[in-house]
C-alpha cells in the first residue's frame, strides 16, 4: 500500500489536493457508500463533483438538492430511530458535502467530511450488528484515494 | 317603600351586607389560594427571585415586546383608559372622599367635579367600546362565557348611574342616587365571585410569574 | 403509561394545583393578549390556540374542587363535569399547538404564567391517556433503552470512533473524577455528531477534564414533555446516579432547550432534593471558559448572521447573554431579531410537538413567524443553540424556500478555535 497506510496520512493527502479535486474523490467515497440509499439526488450530487466543468450554478443547485435529500431522511427529535434511514441521512450529509458551495466550505475539506460521512453511513446501516464493515469501508476509502492519485 | 325609605336603606343595611360579604369574600378568596401553597424549588437559584417578583409587579403595567404590543395596542389603550378613569370615579370624586372619610376618619384631594364628570363619560364610552370588542373580536368571542358579560354589567352599572345621579336623568335624584349605591352593593357583593378578584389576585400572579421567573435567571 | 384512567387523570391533575394555579385562575380576565402572544395561533389566526382556553378543562377542575363557588355549584349539579370526550378533544390543544415557549407567560397582563399551567395539566392528560402517540413512544423508549430515540452507547460510542479520527484523541468514557460530564441529545448523536467533535476540540483546548457517562449520555427527557413526573424523575435519577459515580462537578445540558430544563430546573425537584453537583448548560460552561481565557478563538465569520434563541434557554432557563458574548467572539455582522433574547418567537416544535407525528403540519405554519422574522433580516447565516430547534429551522426553511444554512453555535466557536500543536491531521 502506498501512502495512505493510516488515517492521518490520508487527511494530509486529501488537503492537499485542489478543491476540484476533494469534490471529485469525494464524490467516490460517497459512490461508494451508494447502496445505502435509493435517493436519486445523491447520483446528481456525484455526478456534478466529478465534473471539472460543472459552473457555480450547476453546483450550487445539486447542493441545494442533496440537502433536501438530507431533510427527508434526518430523524425526527423523539422518533424511534431507523438506522436505515439513518445511513441514507449520512449518505445525503457525504453528497452535499461534496457539491457544497465554496463560501459554505470555510475550512473543512469536503473529501474529508465525505469521507466521514460515508463511515457514519455505514455505522448506522451496521449499528446494531457487530461487524467490522465500517472498517472495511475506511480501507475501502483508502483505497479509493490511492487509485485516485495514481490515475 | 318610598325614595328615601330605599336610599335610607341602601345606605344603611345595604351597605353593610355588601361590605361584610365584601370584605368575608376576599378573605375567603385569598386564602382560598395561599392554603394550597407551593413547592419549594430545590434546584440551584440565580437568585431568591423575590426582587424579580416585585419588579414584575410593575413592568405588568406595562407592555414587552413589539409584535404583540403592536397587535395588542387597542386592549392596552382601552384597558387603560378604563381603569385609570374606575380609579378617578371611584376614588377622586368629591362626594365618595367624604364617603370614606366618614369610615376610615381621614380624607384627600379631590378632583373638579367637572374633571371627574368627563372622565366618566370616557369611561362609559370605553367600556361600550370594550363590550363592542368583545362581541365582535374572534378570540374574545370565542374566551367569553356568560361570566364575562356579568362583569361587565356590574362595572358599567355603578358609573352610569352615578353619571345619571349627579345630571338628575330621567328618574328623580333620590332614586336615581339609591339606585347608584345599590348598584354599588350588587358589585361588592359578587366582586369576590368572580374574576373581578382581579384587581386583588393580579398582584399574587404577577409576583409568582416573576418570582419563578427571576429563580431562574429571567429578568423582567 | 398502561391503565390510564379519567379517574387517574383527575388525581393526577388535582394534585397539580397549588396556590399560583389558583391565583392564576382567578386573575384571568378573558382579554385574549396570550392568543397574540403564541405563534400557533398568530400563524393560523384559529382563536381555539388561545394559550388560557388551552388549560379550560383544568380551571374548570380548580373551580369545582378548589373554590367555594364551585362547591356549591358542583352539590346543586350545576357544573359541568370533565369527560374522557373532551379530553381527548383537548389533546391537540394542550400538545401539538403548544410549544410551552412561554411567550404567553411574558405578555399576560395580570401575570399568568400559562405554561407553568400547560406542563401540569399535562401530567393530567397523560394519566388519563390522553398523550400523544408520538410522546408515548418516545417516553417509553427513553425508560426501555435509554433515548427517547432508542439510541443505544454502542451507536454513540461508534460515532465517537469517527469523532475521535476526525479530533485526533480519545473521547473520555467513563473517567471518575473528570471535571463536567457531558450529556448529549438522540438528536446529536443521531445527526449531528459534529457536536461532540467541536466539544472535544473546545476542552482540549481549554484543559479542561470532561467525561461522558456509558450508563448515562442522554439528556432528553420526554417525562416532562409528555408530563409524567414518576417517568421524568427515573430518567433524572439515571444521571445523578451517573454523575454521582463519576464524581464530577458539573453535569453539562447539551444544546437541547427542553433538556435543560428537564436536567436544571425540573431536575432537583423531580428526584425531590438538591444535587451534589452544578448543572449548566453547554453555552454556559463555554462562557465561562471565555471569561477565564479558555476559550481562545481566532478569525471572524464575515457572513450577516442572526441567533436563534431556544426558548427553554432564555424565556425558561436565564440563558441570555452568553450566547451573545460567544457570537461576538466569532461574528463580526452579528444582528438580533425584532423580538430576541428573552422574547424571541419559538421555531414551533419544541416542548415535544416535533415528537408528536399529528402536529406535524402545524409545526410548518407555526415556522411562518420565525420565516417572517427572518425576511426582516436578510441574514446569510442562522445560528442556535439546541438540535430541536435547528432541524426545524432547517425544515422551515426548506419547505419555504429559504436558502439560509443553519449552525450549531458551539461548532461555530469549534471552527474558530487558535490551532494547537496537539491537534492532528
Amino acid at each position: 500500500m502506498t501512502g495512505t497506510a493510516n488515517d492521518s496520512e490520508f487527511r494530509k493527502q486529501l488537503d492537499d489536493l485542489s478543491l476540484a479535486q476533494q469534490r471529485a474523490v469525494g464524490a467516490r467515497f460517497v459512490h461508494s457508500v451508494k447502496d445505502l440509499t435509493d435517493d436519486a439526488r445523491i447520483d446528481v450530487a456525484i455526478k456534478v463533483a466529478q465534473d471539472s466543468e460543472a459552473n457555480n450554478d450547476e453546483i450550487h443547485s445539486a447542493f441545494k438538492s442533496a440537502r433536501s435529500a438530507v431533510l427527508d431522511c434526518y430523524t425526527r427529535c423523539g422518533a424511534d430511530a431507523d438506522w436505515a434511514t439513518q445511513a441514507s441521512y449520512f449518505v445525503a450529509r457525504a453528497a452535499s458535502d461534496v457539491v457544497m458551495p465554496e463560501k459554505e466550505i470555510s475550512n473543512n475539506n469536503p473529501a474529508w467530511q465525505a469521507a466521514m460521512h460515508s463511515r457514519m453511513a455505514r455505522t448506522c446501516a451496521v449499528i446494531d450488528t457487530d461487524t467490522t464493515e465500517e472498517q472495511q469501508e475506511t480501507e475501502q476509502q483508502h483505497r479509493i484515494l490511492d487509485h485516485f492519485l495514481n490515475d | 317603600m318610598t325614595s328615601v325609605e330605599f336610599l335610607q336603606w341602601v345606605r344603611g343595611p345595604g351597605l353593610a351586607i355588601a361590605s361584610i360579604i365584601f370584605v368575608f369574600g376576599m378573605t375567603l378568596k385569598v386564602l382560598e389560594i395561599f392554603m394550597l401553597g407551593r413547592k419549594k424549588n430545590l434546584a440551584e437559584l440565580r437568585s431568591s427571585g423575590v426582587k424579580e417578583g416585585f419588579r414584575t409587579i410593575i413592568t405588568r403595567f406595562g407592555a414587552v415586546d413589539r409584535f404583540t404590543t403592536r397587535r395588542t395596542m387597542f386592549t392596552h389603550i382601552t384597558g387603560w383608559v378604563f381603569h385609570v378613569g374606575l380609579f378617578v370615579a371611584i376614588f377622586l370624586l368629591t362626594p365618595h372622599i367624604e364617603l370614606f372619610k366618614s369610615f376610615l376618619g381621614f380624607g384627600w384631594p379631590a378632583l373638579p367635579t367637572a374633571i371627574v364628570d368627563f372622565v366618566t363619560v370616557i369611561t362609559l364610552i370605553t367600556l361600550l367600546i370594550i363590550l363592542f370588542h368583545r362581541i365582535t373580536n374572534p378570540v374574545l368571542r370565542y374566551l367569553s362565557v356568560g361570566e364575562d358579560y356579568v362583569v361587565w354589567v356590574l362595572t358599567f352599572l355603578p358609573m352610569l348611574t352615578g353619571y345619571m345621579a349627579y345630571h338628575h336623568l330621567f328618574f328623580p335624584y333620590t332614586w336615581l342616587l339609591g339606585i347608584h349605591i345599590l348598584s354599588v352593593c350588587i358589585l361588592m357583593a359578587l366582586f369576590p365571585f368572580t374574576k373581578l378578584t382581579h384587581a386583588v389576585t393580579l398582584f399574587f400572579s404577577r409576583w409568582y410569574n416573576g418570582y419563578m421567573g427571576g429563580q431562574k435567571g429571567v429578568k423582567q | 403509561m398502561s391503565e390510564a384512567t379519567l379517574e387517574r387523570g383527575i388525581k393526577a391533575l388535582k394534585e397539580q394545583i397549588d396556590a399560583p394555579v389558583a391565583s392564576f385562575f382567578s386573575s384571568c380576565v378573558h382579554c385574549g393578549m396570550c392568543a397574540e402572544a403564541c405563534l400557533f395561533y398568530t400563524e393560523t389566526g384559529n382563536p381555539k390556540y388561545t394559550p388560557i382556553s388551552k388549560v379550560e378543562p383544568m380551571r374548570r377542575l380548580w373551580e369545582q374542587e378548589f373554590t367555594l363557588i364551585g362547591r356549591i355549584k358542583k352539590l346543586l349539579g350545576l357544573s359541568k363535569k370533565i369527560t374522557d370526550e373532551e379530553l381527548s378533544e383537548w389533546q391537540e390543544l394542550v400538545y401539538n399547538s403548544c410549544s410551552m415557549c412561554g411567550r404567553c407567560t411574558m405578555v399576560c397582563p395580570v401575570g399568568n404564567d400559562i405554561t407553568y399551567m400547560i406542563r401540569k395539566f399535562r401530567e393530567g392528560m397523560s394519566a388519563a391517556g390522553h398523550a400523544p402517540e408520538g410522546l408515548i413512544g418516545a417516553t417509553t423508549r427513553a425508560i426501555q433503552i435509554g433515548s427517547p430515540m432508542g439510541v443505544k452507547f454502542p451507536a454513540l460510542k461508534a460515532q465517537a470512533g469517527h469523532v475521535e479520527k476526525e479530533v485526533g484523541f480519545e473521547i473520555p468514557f467513563d473517567k471518575v473524577g473528570a471535571e463536567y460530564m457531558l450529556l448529549m441529545s438522540s438528536m446529536e448523536i443521531m445527526n449531528y455528531p459534529e457536536y461532540l467533535g467541536a466539544v472535544a476540540r473546545i476542552f482540549h483546548q481549554a484543559g479542561k477534564s470532561w467525561t461522558i457517562s456509558s450508563e448515562a449520555f442522554e439528556a432528553t427527557n420526554s417525562g416532562i414533555q409528555i408530563g409524567t413526573s414518576d417517568l421524568a424523575r427515573e430518567l433524572v435519577n439515571r444521571i445523578v446516579e451517573a454523575a454521582e459515580k463519576l464524581k464530577v462537578k458539573t453535569v453539562i445540558s447539551p444544546e437541547c432547550g427542553h433538556a435543560y430544563t428537564a436536567i436544571r430546573w425540573e431536575g432537583p425537584n423531580l428526584v425531590g432534593h438538591p444535587f451534589s453537583f452544578r448543572v449548566r448548560h453547554i453555552l454556559e460552561v463555554l462562557d465561562e471558559f471565555r471569561k477565564d481565557g479558555l476559550l481562545r478563538t481566532e478569525g471572524f465569520e464575515e457572513d450577516k448572521m442572526t441567533f436563534h434563541d431556544p426558548c427553554q434557554l432564555v424565556r425558561r432557563g436565564g440563558v441570555i447573554e452568553q450566547p451573545r458574548n460567544l457570537l461576538n467572539m466569532v461574528a463580526k455582522n452579528f444582528v438580533e431579531m425584532d423580538d430576541h433574547g428573552k422574547m424571541n418567537w419559538c421555531c414551533g416544535a419544541g416542548g415535544g410537538v416535533s415528537a408528536n407525528e399529528d402536529a406535524h403540519e402545524l409545526k410548518l405554519t407555526a415556522f411562518k413567524r420565525k420565516k417572517a422574522q427572518l425576511d426582516e433580516l436578510h441574514v446569510d447565516t442562522l445560528v442556535t443553540a439546541c438540535a430541536n430547534c435547528r432541524i426545524q429551522l432547517e425544515e422551515g426553511l426548506e419547505v419555504n424556500d429559504m436558502d439560509i444554512p443553519v449552525v450549531g453555535l458551539t461548532e461555530m466557536l469549534a471552527e474558530h478555535l487558535v490551532e494547537t500543536d496537539s491537534k492532528q491531521g
